[in-house]
């Protein structure tokens, strides 16, 4: 749309431009003029302030305007850029200029669904990026990088392993079922976010976040937890851009290590466990399972009879690295008025802080437009990812007493029923899988009477995956458990997406103006996976290349396929252009639900009045915008797998006349690890239906000084009800769970987001934002008459589940017994198992309010209070400095790995009466208690980028060439462990990620 | 003429989409539905062996079971390091939360529900012989008799489902009072042993089986009433009882040919021998399955967590050390009882070692706080490695009906010469003559107590005998809180089942 209008004002300009040089005259003043990032513009306009003389840049963004003695003053203006006012000094007669992006103009466009609107009218709660407001680090997917971009947008990435993804809650947790916004890419809605691997970073031009029910409701049924619209880039029209960009990273472990350093240390706690757990000790100077474990004295070097134990392998040396990364995308853009065309390749490598361990990624992209005539334009747009995962995350908590290998170069094995060599995992166990992905999409839009278009868009997406999978018998116990185990995982998915929908836009007279949107879309989903798995082979040289030679097979495969169908609707309507009313409807099918309920309803309704409009504020010239909006409305979810809504049968095998036979009937079983874990489903319910959210949302834009201080705050009321979950039901019946709505959680929260343009010259700009958001997540009702309801299997460390949804608390608190130091007498007794408490030991106190165990307390909150990101960017002349932060506030972690090996050296003994660890115990069982609980709240460095534009043409060739240096989670203030980092998932556990790199980029961006 | 070209283009693509409208009916794929099963022979046969397929389950007869019924007892008791649940099970103090009731409780339902299913399907099927149907349906019948008996011995009275459910509205029964649980049970076997031969199929009952079955419900009943234990008052006449224990258990001990007491005593637990004499019914597992369940783990439970080899060469890949042996049943063996000599592992071999023979050997000792002599009568010899076994669980042994009858009998030429059978076949001396009837049945009591002990037996033989309080808390010194003789139902059930107390 603005490259449109760049070509027109060219025109025009050029036009003028040889009306007036035949006046020309006096001195001559050339230059270029570019934006932000270095390219050039053209159809800039450039005019002497208190003069008529007046010209326009040309194709190249070059400019040559006369001007006389005293008018000496250059403005130059460009839709969509600040304007700038250049002094020109006396003598000088080259001078160029870099145009800043107008942030927040109010004209600028944004993605709303099914169409765009200007900022200035958009009703509802959107918050916007551009794709140069994403930061240039080294990531595979988007959705990292919108961190502390957003208010309100959440994004959590818990994992360091390359390739990894996120996860995205928009507005809090609002639905036990699927809490996932929906990821909408040039008009195809393509699923939940949280790893959008499909599309190149550097390919995106905008991000539109509908946050509240007017917005979202366009998307209807699967607009509750928000929706992300991110477009790509298109072809301006005008000179083909070549672009090049790089960006080589070398990443290192982003926290100290907490491991034992001297192998003494390691030895004396592990005796000293094993002798508190009443069993001998090892490291006594024997031959014990094969392993000869040195006594202290052998270790210390002092056994007059021994040399000095001889090893202390330090395993992060062995299983860490710093690996260098690397990041390529070559695109292309250009155009004229009939043709765009955006072309994109991309080579994303990004090597795992642990060895062995990478992931691969290219992506091809076309965008191409064709105007057929005037009225008709034809466009596709396709996208095509291959990826490719291999290696493993790696423990480095192996005992330092033992070597990594034998003398003869076989990997080291404590005893025989040792599987945790890291080395030999990394080496040896097949793990990798391999991912494509196509996205197409075709569409004709047809301007069949002036303001009215049709749009009919067809869109195919297919993904594949296979999963390789070998682990042989010595590498791991998997492995030794069935004698070499081999797996080949196979997965495909095919979405169909037809969109139709007409727009209708007209000013009615001068004061009204409406804009309709009615629609029909239809989708199917299909998803088909194979697994073939062999246990047990002749030896493991083939790993899973022949899973026929297996002495036993496993097969399954499955299929699922989802449908929904949709009418969509919108109506804008302005009246005076400073009321503004929105009402959006979406009618949606879906397969998933009973028969009776498969269809659903989905209203909105929004109204804005633009204050600044009205006269006794246009009045105050330093207010340039002020807007205030308020929306209600319906939005609904069907996130639950297909079939619930149906009776189904399981199967299993029985031994029995000499072989196994397979038997039929409910329950449809789903395997469990252990006893209690076991969940039979199958017990059908007809009256499934969609889980419903209704929110208000109140809000305030306000712009002042010409937008160059703007703030938006927030408030919204997220009430959901008709939660889809699962409803245990009477053991008794036979069956576990079924399917059911009933429940409510509300979130309700504030938002800010302000950013000022401190100070802004042609050599010198300054400013800064910042976003806050602050969200309370209460469940209201659990549902079937609960009180409280665990989320999550019993966790081995503390033989329980930890998080519990319980009616009037935040959603996913932890339960757990009181901590009460530790045991310094004996006698007395442990409340949780009844066994005699012993010195040393964790001292609990039960008998707590709430009817779990022996009586529990709430111990922790894992939800945040708030969290917040800030940013600020400076430039000087070619140089260009950008630091954004983040921080997260009041929220605890259930931390497992509370007794690290430096707290194991603090830990209790005879010698030692503290209260802060217990005695180390090779056997003893830990129950949840707030001994594990700490405090989650930080602060955090996430980038710099320090970046140096050259001069535009001083290269011949090149337009625009920038170098910058970006440093990655520099620091963190946290009063968290130390040696973790304190991103943790939503339910606030930790037990030990993939560790998070710390990472120095040196990027390059040239064009030509 | 432009604008016509267009609109056909428009409408094609938008009634192209209206037109597939049957679009959002499911077609489950890959899934059966009760719509399209029931229908042939071998439909029937499958869903006979889906409610057999529960029984092996690590939350029934694999595992939880075992657990359930051997902690509580002066068998086993929980290692240190074992989840509270199991530190409580063991003292006797169990809370409606205890984490190893819920798997109890609901796991004899769900095959409760399979073996409704064929009662109510295989009837109707078509182009079936009644012989087909009746043998079918005969093991659905004692299927569901044993899910309600281990039921009732466990919790007492408890919901009866005689229907299969499928549907919420079906989901939430009120308590029904033990005697028609029994009543039902009895009526379930008595038609079973009726309809079934004396095929042996391997994991599968047949007519001796519901008989050996029905001998002990009756005998469960007979010496229930007889001590007073609680909850048996409905039970009208004790001797009564016992007659038609004897009555049945006759059947097996006498009536038939196909079983009998095996010579061997390690003959029984070898996995290669599991069609042996003494196999009425066991929960059948083999160490080629898929998940625990199809093979079973539970030999793991009683091996300590070493590599080592077990005197007869099986290689053991490290147990769970899950269960300690107790001295309560390990010093209470005469010295010359081969079911000790024999069945329990004191010495282990080749400690350590990774598969060569290379390695010290370890005596165990039971005074040890962490590695004890355990029982050897859950092992494969045929174990390879890693912790798939084909131990199967007994369910019914031709020597517990024995028992049964000796004690049913009481002290009678026939009630001695059964127990002496059993004794001889240990090593032991015939029982003293010349006891009075008390006395002759405890002696049986003690006797099952030696020969059938781990096997999940010992904690019915006490609450039937009313003797939780004497032998547990007087003799072995373990501190009873709450109910020795029933388990609280399950909160899970109590808090999702508002019927349960109607």
């Amino acid at each position: 749309m603005r490259k449109i209008i760049y070509a027109k004002f060219a025109c025009i300009l050029m036009v003028l431009l040889c009306a007036f040089t035949a006046m020309a005259q006096q001195r001559e003043v050339t230059g270029v003029v570019t934006d932000q990032e270095g390219f050039t513009l053209p159809g800039v306009s450039v005019a002497v302030k208190g003069s008529t003389a007046q010209t326009a840049t040309d194709a190249k963004g070059s400019f040559k305007i006369s001007i006389s003695g005293n008018g000496n003053i250059l403005v130059f203006k460009f839709l969509g850029m600040q304007t700038q006012e250049v002094k020109v000094e006396a003598g000088k007669s080259k001078i160029n200029v870099s145009l800043l992006n107008a942030r927040r103009d109010l004209n600028e466009v944004v993605v709303v669904g099914y169409g765009t609107a200007k900022k200035r009218d958009v009703t509802g709660s959107v918050g916007s990026l551009k794709g140069s407001d994403l930061i240039k680090t080294p990531a595979a997917s988007v959705d990292a990088l919108l961190q502390g971009k957003v208010p309100g947008l959440q994004v959590l990435t818990t994992s360091g392993q390359p390739g990894s993804g996120s996860t995205i809650r928009i507005r809090g947790l609002g639905s036990r079922a699927d809490a996932n916004p929906l990821v909408v890419v040039d008009g195809l809605p393509l699923g939940d976010a949280g790893n959008l691997k499909q599309i190149n970073p550097d390919d995106i031009e905008s991000i539109d976040v509908l946050k509240d029910a007017s917005s979202a409701a366009i998307y209807g049924s699967r607009g509750a937890n928000g929706v992300i619209l991110v477009t790509t880039k298109r072809g301006k029209t005008g000179q083909a851009h070549i672009t090049l960009s790089t960006l080589t990273t070398v990443s290192t472990l982003g926290n100290k290590l907490d491991v034992f350093h001297d192998p003494v240390d390691a030895a004396t706690i592990d005796n000293q466990a094993r002798i508190n757990a009443g069993i001998a000790p090892l490291f006594i100077g024997q031959v014990y399972g094969g392993t000869y474990y040195p006594s202290l004295a052998e270790l210390r070097g002092i056994d007059p009879n021994k040399p000095k134990w001889a090893y202390n392998t330090d395993w992060a040396k062995l299983v860490y690295r710093n690996p260098v990364s690397q990041n390529y995308t070559l695109s292309a853009d250009g155009g004229n008025d009939k043709t765009r065309y955006s072309i994109s390749g991309n080579y994303y490598n990004e090597q795992g802080l642990a060895i062995q361990n990478g992931y691969k990624k290219y992506t091809g992209r076309v965008n191409l437009e064709q105007k057929l005539k005037p009225t008709v334009t034809l466009g596709t747009n396709l996208i095509v990812t291959s990826t490719q995962n291999y290696g493993q995350g790696l423990s480095v908590d192996r005992s330092i007493v033992f070597p990594a290998f034998n003398p003869d170069g076989t990997y080291f094995h404590i005893g025989s029923n040792d599987f945790g060599n890291p080395l030999q995992i990394a080496n040896e166990v097949l793990n990798k899988s391999k991912t494509i992905d196509l996205l197409g999409t075709a569409y004709i839009n047809w301007e069949i009477i002036k303001g009215l278009n049709l749009k009919t868009q067809l869109s195919y997406t297919h993904g594949n995956a296979v999963n390789d999978n070998y682990q042989p018998r010595d590498a791991t116990s998997t492995g030794y458990l069935f004698q070499g185990y081999g797996d080949i995982n196979n997965y495909n998915g095919d979405h169909l997406i037809n969109e139709n929908y007409l727009t209708y836009d007209r000013n009615i007279g001068k004061q009204h103006h409406i804009n309709v949107v009615a629609g029909y879309t239809q989708e199917t989903n299909t998803v088909r996976t194979s697994d073939l798995q062999g246990h047990g082979f002749v030896n493991d040289v083939l790993e899973n290349e022949n899973l026929k030679s297996a002495t036993t097979q496993f097969i399954s495969n499955g299929l699922t396929k989802t449908a929904l169908q949709s009418f969509i609707g919108r109506a804008n309507y302005t009246f005076l252009d400073r009321y503004l009313f929105t009402f959006t409807g979406r009618a949606d099918g879906s397969s998933v639900f009973g028969e009776n309920h498969k269809w659903a309803f989905f209203p909105s309704g929004a109204i804005a009045w633009r204050a600044n409009e009205e006269a006794f504020i246009k009045n105050i010239s330093q207010i340039s915008e002020l807007k205030i909006r308020a929306s209600y409305g319906l939005t609904g979810n069907q996130g639950i797998s297909p079939y619930q809504s149906l009776a189904t049968l399981g199967s299993y095998k029985y031994f029995t006349d000499g072989g196994f036979q397979t038997g039929y009937g409910p329950p449809y079983y789903n395997d469990g690890s252990n006893t209690n874990s076991k969940v039979f489903n199958g017990l059908q319910n007809k009256s499934l239906k969609w889980e419903t959210t209704r929110q208000l949302d109140i809000g305030l834009d306000l712009g002042l000084f010409n937008q160059r201080f703007t703030l938006t705050a927030d408030y919204y009321y997220k009430h959901t009800t008709d939660l889809l979950r699962q409803n245990q039901v009477a053991l008794s019946s036979g069956f576990s769970v079924i399917e059911v709505n009933d429940g409510t959680i509300d979130n309700r929260g504030v938002e800010l987001a302000a950013n000022a343009q401190i100070f802004q010259g042609n050599k010198f700009s300054w400013s800064v934002g910042g976003n806050f958001a602050l969200n309370r997540n209460k469940v209201i009702a659990i549902g079937g008459g609960n009180q409280i309801e665990a989320n999550g299997q019993d966790i081995e460390a503390i033989r329980a589940p930890l998080n519990y949804y319980i009616n009037g608390q935040p959603a996913n608190v932890f339960l757990g017994y009181k901590f009460d130091g530790i045991v310094q007498t004996a006698g007395g007794t442990n409340p949780v198992d009844g066994t005699a408490a012993t010195v040393g030991d964790i001292k609990y106190l039960a008998g707590g309010p709430i009817a779990v165990g022996q009586g529990e307390y709430i111990i922790g909150n894992p939800n945040p209070k708030f969290y917040y990101g800030f940013n600020t960017s400076l430039k000087y002349g070619q140089f260009d400095l950008y630091a954004q932060f983040y921080g997260v506030s009041g929220n605890d972690i259930f931390n497992f790995q509370t007794f690290t090996p430096s707290a194991q050296l603090q830990a209790w003994t005879p010698d030692n009466h503290t209260n802060l660890y217990p005695s180390v115990n090779a056997t003893r069982v830990y129950y949840a208690s707030n001994w594990y609980v700490q405090k989650g709240t930080y602060l955090r460095l996430q980038n710099v980028n320090l970046g140096y534009t050259l001069k535009p043409n001083l290269i011949k060739g090149i337009t625009n060439l920038r170098v910058y240096f970006s440093g990655t989670n520099l620091y963190t203030f946290t009063n968290f462990s130390p040696s973790f980092d304190p991103e943790v998932g939503e339910n606030g556990q930790f037990g030990g990620n993939y560790r998070k790199p710390r990472q120095y980029s040196l990027g390059l961006n040239v064009s030509f | 003429m432009n604008k016509f070209k267009y609109t056909i283009i428009a409408l094609a693509a938008t009634t192209m989409a209206l037109s597939c409208k049957k679009q959002l009916e499911e077609k489950p794929y890959g899934f059966l539905s009760t719509t399209n099963f029931y229908k042939t022979e071998s439909d029937a046969n499958s869903a006979l062996i889906y409610a057999y397929s529960i029984l092996p389950d690590l939350g029934y007869y694999s595992r939880n079971f075992i657990v359930l019924t051997e902690l509580p007892t002066e068998d086993v008791a929980a290692a240190s390091g074992k989840s509270a649940d199991e530190m409580l099970l063991d003292q006797l103090t169990v809370t409606p939360t205890n984490g190893v009731l819920a798997p109890a409780y609901q796991f004899p339902y769900v095959g409760i529900n399979r073996a409704n299913l064929v009662i109510k399907y295989v009837p109707a099927i078509t182009g079936m012989t009644d012989a087909a149907k009746n043998e079918i349906l005969g093991e659905a019948y004692t299927l569901r008799a044993l899910h309600y008996f281990n039921l009732v011995r466990l919790f007492g009275a408890v919901p009866l489902h005689t229907d299969p459910v499928d549907d919420i509205s079906q989901t939430n029964l009120p308590k029904s009072s033990m005697k028609d649980i029994y009543d039902l049970i009895i009526a379930d076997l008595t038609k079973a042993a009726g309809m079934m031969d004396q095929t042996v199929r391997l994991g599968r009952v047949n007519q001796v089986g519901a008989e050996g079955i029905l001998a002990k419900v009756y005998l469960t009943l007979a010496s229930a009433k007889a001590s007073s234990s609680p909850g048996y008052d409905f039970v009208s006449n004790a001797d009564d009882m016992y007659n038609n224990a004897k009555t049945w258990a006759a059947k097996v001990v006498t009536g038939q040919s196909v079983y009998s007491l095996d010579p061997d005593l390690m003959a029984i637990y070898d996995v290669n021998k599991k069609l042996g004499p003494e196999h009425l019914f066991d929960a059948s597992v083999d160490r080629s399955g898929a998940d625990e369940g199809q093979y079973s783990k539970l030999p793991l439970f009683f091996m300590p967590n070493l590599n080592f080899r077990l005197p007869n060469g099986t290689y053991v890949p490290g147990g769970f050390n899950e269960f300690l042996t107790e001295s309560g049943i390990y010093d209470s063996f005469d010295a010359n009882d081969k079911r000790k000599s024999q069945l329990i592992i004191s010495t282990i071999y080749d400690v350590g070692d990774a598969g060569g023979n290379k390695g010290p050997t370890q005596n165990l000792s039971i005074t040890d706080s962490y590695y004890r002599p355990f029982s050897n009568k859950f092992n494969d010899s045929g174990w390879q490695t890693g912790q798939q076994t084909s131990a199967n669980t007994p369910i019914i042994r031709f020597s517990d009906v024995l028992l049964i009858y000796a004690e049913a009998c009481g002290p009678t030429a026939e009630g001695y010469a059964a127990v002496n059978r059993i004794r001889t076949r240990a090593g032991l001396g015939n029982l003293p003559p010349g006891l009075s009837v008390a006395q002759f049945r405890d002696a049986v009591i003690q006797e099952r107590k030696w020969e059938l002990c781990f096997e999940g037996n010992r904690l019915f033989d006490l609450r039937r005998s009313h003797k939780m309080e004497s032998v547990l808390k007087d003799t072995y010194g373990k501190t009873i809180t709450g109910d020795p003789y029933y388990f609280p139902i399950p909160q899970a059930e109590v808090n999702k089942n508002p019927n349960l107390g109607k």
